[in-house]
């Protein structure tokens, strides 16, 4: 077998070239001066100053963390019944299932933006429905607001609290629930205190997953909140992109990284902790 | 009621999906239920805008490219890391990993900087780069799910009789794992097919990918033309999946 070093080279070189040297020389910026369009290279903490010392920021930063907490309890109640489903069933639908499960991942955000526009517009789906039978006469303010954002968000990343719920319930063995009912526990007791806690690390980890993906989200509130709902990557986006404030704008990307960051390792531990429950 | 539960989830996530196909094929300028008629007009416009068809032209070009590329970093170091024993060798899995845990948003805004310090921004290289970062893993995590399934025996046996170890690895390993680096490869190619976080940071006006000339049209523009983008970024997508399905089973590609 050829060395490991032929082997692994390009691939580790391609990133630490292209992914970890530009994450270095991002956290690098977020600690420089910026006047005029011209980086001063002069360590200082001004940025995160700035950040921390602004109501405006920090408000946003508020804003992130509620909506990221909103979706997540959204799709585990959303996500828990289909993983259930999804790992006890025997159907011949099931490969079928897994695909409508998956499809969210495998259109582009984008695309998936729009399905919700169509149907969430003043003019649109719902509302146009509504007024014609008469139910309502002005169309309910469904987009542009965090209601949209929250329902795009959770189409997005419910998934993924699936997959992490149904790889836990799959090996779930079913006889202790079985054992629970016959020794006299009603359904939903046995549920509460025998698949609920054994489920647990499944519960954490896509918890994590979907939280660090929300607040990380960009497309969505752009195209469903319209500028009304602000949140840390919009900043991010608006200080790179249009104010051309580097290093601020990396200052807002690495609380941002710092976040995920935390909720990655928290996540990778709650993965482990959740196989060695299973053996 | 689990049964209802369950039904109106699988509801939600199909929806906005079916919404848009629907839409594309939808002869009024809004949707409405029940459809005004079967029309292909928006699609006649899609194909008829330049600016679609350029982004169109791109968009396919960048995700063969970026498929290639990522097969080809990919494949060995899965190799090495599956079957290799060396130090660190967990660490390094976990790091040819992480531009898969890291949002997006992220590693986008670093690779702008970072390319235009280097003069390259926006540029297709850049382009090219930022979206083999992200794919790669992908590849890695398909070629070394069918990996750990591959009796290493039957390499051995190759080369017991004779064989070059290479030429072993090409002729008897390759052609029992094909299955999985060929889902890898497809699989590459929708997400750099269908990348728009990434793309954004790495764009100019000249070099606009699909997702992204989508992005910009329904800034301004809430016609169906952009259904019939979708519908048509839809099928490709669903013929890919399709492939994967065929090739290796959705539930091991899923992870579960």
């Amino acid at each position: 077998m050829a060395p490991a070093v032929l082997l692994l080279g390009p691939l580790v070189v391609l990133l630490v070239v292209f992914f970890s040297a530009p994450l270095v020389l991002m956290l690098i910026t977020s600690f420089a001066r910026e006047s005029f369009g011209q980086v001063t290279w002069q360590p200082t903490l001004q940025q995160y100053a700035r950040f921390f010392s602004d109501t405006f920021y920090l408000g946003v930063l508020g804003d992130t963390l509620v909506l990221g907490a909103i979706a997540t309890v959204a799709a585990l109640l959303m996500g828990y019944p289909l993983a259930w489903h999804l790992a006890r069933t025997r159907s011949r639908l099931k490969p079928f299932l897994l695909v409508l499960v998956l499809s969210p991942l495998l259109v582009g955000i984008v695309i998936r933006c729009y399905g919700w526009m169509i149907l969430l517009a003043d003019r649109g789906l719902i509302n146009a429905t509504l007024i014609e039978h008469g139910w309502i006469r002005k169309p309910l303010p469904l987009m542009y607001n965090r209601f949209g954002v929250t329902v795009a968000l959770l189409h997005v990343f419910l998934p993924f609290m699936v997959l992490s719920l149904t790889g836990v319930l799959k090996r779930l063995d079913p006889h202790l629930l079985e054992a629970a009912m016959t020794l006299g526990a009603s359904p939903a007791r046995a549920f509460l205190e025998v698949t609920l806690p054994l489920s647990l690390p499944g519960i954490l980890a896509g918890s994590l997953l979907v939280f660090s993906l929300a607040i990380s989200s960009f497309v969505v509130p752009i195209l469903l909140g319209g500028f009304k709902v602000q949140v840390l990557p919009m900043i991010i986006y608006e200080q790179m992109l249009s104010v051309f404030d580097w290093p601020f704008g990396a200052a807002n990307a690495f609380v941002l990284l710092a976040l995920c960051v935390l909720l990655i390792a928290f996540y990778i531990r709650a993965t482990e902790r959740a196989l060695q429950g299973i053996r | 009621m689990l049964r209802a539960a369950v039904v109106s989830v699988y509801v939600f996530l199909l929806l906005p999906l079916a919404v848009v196909v629907a839409a594309a094929f939808n002869a009024g300028n809004y949707f409405t239920f029940p459809p005004q008629g079967f029309s292909l007009k928006w699609f006649a416009n899609f194909f008829a805008r330049r600016e679609f068809m350029q982004a169109l032209w791109l968009s396919t070009h960048l995700a063969a490219w970026t498929s290639v590329l990522s097969v080809l970093v990919g494949l060995p170091a899965s190799v090495a890391l599956v079957r290799g024993r060396f130090r660190g060798r967990d660490a390094l899995n976990a790091f040819v990993m992480s531009p898969l845990l890291l949002p997006q948003i992220l590693t986008g805004v670093a690779l702008l900087q970072f390319f235009t310090l280097l003069g390259w921004a926006q540029s297709y290289w850049a382009l090219l780069l930022g979206h083999v970062v992200v794919t790669a893993p992908y590849v890695i995590r398909t070629a070394s799910a069918t990996l750990y399934h591959f009796d290493g025996a039957l390499e051995e046996a190759a080369q017991s009789l004779g064989a070059s170890p290479l030429r072993a690895f090409f002729e008897i390993t390759l052609g029992v794992i094909k299955p999985g680096v060929v889902a890898g490869a497809i699989f590459a190619f929708a997400i750099s097919f269908d990348n728009f976080t990434l793309s954004l940071f790495l764009t100019s006006a000249r070099l606009t990918p699909l997702p992204i000339e989508l992005f910009a049209y329904l800034k301004y523009s809430f016609d169906p033309t952009a259904a019939a983008v979708s519908a048509f970024a839809i099928g490709v997508v669903l013929v890919l999946v399709l492939g994967i399905a065929r090739l290796m089973g959705l539930e091991e590609f899923a992870g579960f």
